[in-house]
């Protein structure tokens, strides 16, 4: 029958998107370890340019803020997120408003969320800086650590909480001791997922970081640097970037079995 | 019977107020740094700009009277051609990705899913930055051509509308095969065999039955790369070098360089309604198709 | 009557796993056939051989003498009813089931002149608008079935078609397809896993066992007379009683002689097996006999079943008795009772 030769038009399709996927960060990966460090010739295994990298003090400083804005944002995200997403599903008056609201930051464009942010903090002469960074990122990183752990909730025996009512416990001992517990891999792994997010995040902290070059993010210093065009150095960041983003993705879907963030 | 329900009610009371404490938090930081904002900048869109950049309060629909200006026009019309484009590549390109790893054996399917998926959260920065390697005068293609013994002149790659295209469709194909993927998993098999028992071919088991049941995810696919597309100015900035315009290089330009707040906001506005439109019309087109989902297994008698 | 489908030899590997190895069965026309096996015996994959949704690894498959073994399953003459039913969720009812009739590019008033017919014969006239969706189980069913008759196929295959509706409706149908069957003319081959669907609806059954087939006769004879102690054990409720041979002589457990025809080629450890409508109570009328004590009695309106464990068994005898039977005896836990049948009765297995 034809399904040997459907089965191998499928696997063409499959290599070629793939390949189509993977080879442009590829390159990008394989580059950062030329030693003459231009696409075009291959001279020979380096570590040079990682060095160079390392001794970049712009370049430390803004991954130093990134690092602050991620940790911050991402910890603030995951608490309210948690509860967000515990509140909702108990409910039992679903309200279309409060699910809208959570939802609307994943739709919105980022550059209207970030223009937004902007009219508002200048407007109440906030003064900008990464703690202006830091409450922008908590919006949309709230979204999605809700809709992990909300995804978490719809496979949730909520009988093992009647259960601990019916032994004794009070809802806050039964939140703590039963239900946060029960939902730890979901919540780890959506603070990752968080994190990993607002470490990548460009648009957003762009508008909302300010004009100080103190309060620059790693990507907003890989966008100043890919504008001049292409340097050995970018393609070690680049490197350094998609490992790391690899690392904590991996983490977090070992974490929670329950499939890919935005499943 | 009914001193049942009123303990029924005062149970849903004493629930939602417990729920309440749990929702309030994030509610209140969603109302100050999400809705707040997005007022300001929709209530900002009727305002007029200063003769010095500032904001004069006096009501007008100028500023979207200005959208309609034929130079902004085309540029509304140009960013939605590109993001059209891409889109429409997208979502073929990750239909066909999508239908492919669906027709592979179950086991395997949930690996490549993930390493489909898995480029879409690397940097978005990063993955653009690919391109301009790949594309640029000095670039590996242009090195593979001449390496190869071409030696004419090589046609200009990086820095035009196809570059554009590429970049945003590399970004966010992921996301379509992802959309497209969800249908195509959970059609039961048994349906197009159905259709082959029936006497139909594989072509026309694929367009009556298959494709129609599975294009809500890929129109999903579809919409949010328009919208993520149509608003960008990372990658029209990055592979585009500024040759053109899209609607987000324009947001960015009214408030970074032109200062012209109130007209960046009705843009944005207009973006917004671009978004809603299409999410709302592929919502209802889906509910009408939504028959096509709940397919596999039959209801009890 | 003529031989419509002709299975011959045929095989199916996955790896190393033989699905069906070495079935061979002549299927007749106008036959209402089942078969019959528990899940793993080979019998849904033998089905979508013939339907065309699997190739042979080995075999024939010939309709009306012809090979249709390598012919696609949108050019055989034969239709399938899916398990799940498999309707086109985004097309109603008359679409779904006008579609197999567009696919032979028929005249459109044709096709729903044949639609229409057909609705009718189903009784869903007044859901030919309906999205599958929207009708229940059973009419589900119904509109599984339309869609594959209206093909006027040859042969119509039916996998597991009333697995998925309840008890009573089930029994509902199983004389709405043997009532359809006839009237259409049509032959059916049914899968089922359902022993009582089987012995029901179907003029013959075949039993397969780890893709072979064990037997292949009309209810009746499948039920009186199984080929093996696993069609004995599969269809209906049989008890085992394990003899000793020597020469003509069996010998039960507990001593007491058995009576029946021997069979060529059965060794020394032997079961003998009977069915408990076959077990009487006036044992003394009979030529075999054993004594045990009453374990329990289940009552099941119809009849009562006395389990009597007999000494030196290990699983308790099982005896129907009838409603009138059970009204003039008391049975009480513990009475020994005797029960007694006939070598007639009496089939005998290899151990």
């Amino acid at each position: 029958m034809a399904d040997r030769l459907n089965m191998r038009v499928m696997l063409l399709i499959l290599s070629l998107v793939f390949a189509f996927l993977y080879l442009p960060i590829s390159v990008l990966v394989g580059l950062s370890f030329n030693a003459g460090g231009m696409p075009t010739a291959w001279t020979g295994f380096s570590l040079k340019w990682y060095g160079a990298l390392f001794a970049n003090r712009d370049i430390l400083r803004a991954a130093g803020n990134t690092l602050v804005v991620g940790l911050v944002s991402a910890g603030i995200a995951t608490i309210l997120g948690t509860l967000l997403a515990i509140g909702i599903e108990i409910r039992r008056r679903k309200g279309r408003f409060l699910e809208t609201l959570v939802f609307a930051p994943m739709v919105i464009p980022d550059i209207v969320l970030a223009i937004a942010l902007l009219s508002f903090f200048s407007l109440l002469d906030v003064r900008l800086g990464l703690h202006t960074v830091i409450l922008a990122h908590v919006v949309f990183n709230l979204a999605f650590v809700c809709a992990v752990v909300r995804a978490r909730l719809k496979s949730f025996d909520w009988s093992i909480v009647e259960a601990s009512a019916d032994l004794g416990a009070s809802t806050l001992t039964t939140l703590r001791r039963v239900v946060l517990p029960a939902l730890a891999p979901a919540i780890i792994a959506g603070g990752l997922l968080a994190f990993t997010l607002s470490v990548d995040e460009f648009i957003i902290a762009f508008f909302t970081a300010g004009p100080e070059r103190a309060s620059i993010t790693l990507p907003m210093q890989i966008y100043a640097m890919i504008r001049f065009g292409v340097t050995p150095e970018i393609n070690v960041l680049a490197t350094l970037v998609i490992g790391f983003s690899l690392v904590t993705l991996a983490l977090s879907q070992r974490l929670n079995r329950g499939g890919l963030p935005g499943q | 019977m009914l001193q049942r329900r009123i303990t029924e009610r005062c149970r849903i009371v004493m629930q939602d107020r417990k729920s309440l404490v749990l929702v309030a938090p994030a509610f209140a930081w969603l109302t100050a740094f999400m809705v707040v904002p997005c007022l300001l900048i929709l209530a900002l869109a009727f305002f007029r700009r200063g003769i010095y950049g500032g904001i004069e309060y006096d009501i007008t629909f100028e500023n979207f009277a200005m959208v309609l200006d034929p130079l902004y026009a085309r540029i509304f019309l140009k960013s939605a051609w590109i993001a059209g484009l891409a889109a429409l590549i997208a979502a073929v390109l990750g239909y066909a990705a999508a239908y492919a790893i669906a027709s592979m054996p179950r086991h395997r399917q949930p690996a490549l899913l993930f390493f489909a998926i898995l480029p879409f959260w690397s940097n978005y920065l990063v993955r653009t930055y690919a391109w301009i390697v790949l594309l640029n005068r000095e670039g590996l293609i242009v090195g593979i051509a001449r390496a190869l013994g071409f030696s004419g002149e090589m046609p200009q790659m990086l820095y035009t509308e196809g570059a554009v295209v590429l970049g945003l469709v590399y970004n966010y194909l992921p996301f379509v095969i992802l959309a497209a993927y969800a249908p195509l998993s959970r059609l039961n098999p048994e349906i197009s065999e159905a259709s082959r028992d029936l006497g139909a071919g594989r072509w026309t088991t694929f367009r009556r039955v298959i494709l129609p049941i599975t294009l809500p995810g890929v129109a999903t696919g579809f919409v949010f790369v328009f919208v993520l597309s149509i608003g960008n100015f990372v990658t029209p900035a990055l592979l585009g070098g500024g040759q053109f315009q899209m609607i987000g290089n324009l947001v960015y330009d009214q408030f970074l360089s032109a200062n012209d707040w109130p007209f960046g906001s009705a843009l944005s506005m207009v973006l917004i309604a671009v978004m809603l439109v299409l999410l709302t019309a592929q919502t209802f087109a889906n509910e009408r198709a939504s028959t096509g989902r709940q397919s596999a297994e039959p209801a009890d008698g | 009557m003529t031989t419509l489908l002709s299975i011959r030899n045929v095989e199916k590997h996955f790896g190393r796993v033989r699905a069906v190895n070495g079935v061979s069965l002549d299927i007749r026309e106008n036959e209402f056939f089942a078969l019959l096996g528990s899940s793993g015996s080979g019998k849904t994959t033998l089905l979508r051989m013939l339907a065309g949704f699997e190739t042979l690894s080995a075999g024939q498959i010939l309709l009306n003498g012809r090979d249709i073994s390598n012919v696609a399953p949108n050019h055989r003459p034969v239709n399938l009813m899916f398990q799940s039913y498999a309707l086109f969720p985004h097309m109603s009812v008359a679409q779904n089931i006008a579609y197999g009739l567009e696919m032979e590019k028929l005249p459109r008033a044709e096709i729903r002149a044949r639609v229409d017919e057909i609705l009718s014969t189903i009784q869903l006239s007044a859901l030919a608008a309906r999205k599958p969706e929207q009708l229940s189980g059973g009419q589900r069913q119904r509109v599984a079935l339309a869609r594959a008759l209206v093909k006027r196929p040859q042969l119509l295959l039916l996998d597991e078609p009333l697995g998925a509706l309840d008890k009573k409706l089930r029994s509902e149908m199983q004389l709405e397809l043997k009532r359809i069957q006839h009237q259409f003319g049509i032959t059916f081959v049914i899968v089922t896993h359902d022993q009582e669907e089987a012995l029901v609806m179907a003029d013959r059954i075949a039993i397969l066992q780890h893709g072979e087939l064990v037997q292949c006769a009309p209810p009746r004879e499948v039920y009186e007379h199984p080929a093996t102690r696993f069609a004995a054990e599969f269809i209906g409720v049989m008890n085992f009683i394990p003899v000793q041979r020597d020469g003509a002589k069996l010998t039960a457990a507990d001593g007491s002689a058995i009576h029946a025809a021997i069979p060529e080629g059965l060794g020394a450890d032997i079961v003998a097996a009977v069915r408990p409508e076959r077990l009487r109570l006036d044992a003394e009328n009979c030529d075999n006999r054993l004594s045990g004590r009453i374990l329990a009695t289940a009552y099941h309106g119809l009849d009562l079943q006395v389990h009597v464990a007999i000494p030196a068994m290990a699983k308790p005898m099982v005896c129907r008795v009838t409603a009138d039977a059970a009204e003039a005896r008391d049975f009480k836990a513990d009475d020994i009772l005797t029960l007694g049948w006939n070598s007639a009765d009496t089939r005998l297995f290899a151990a």
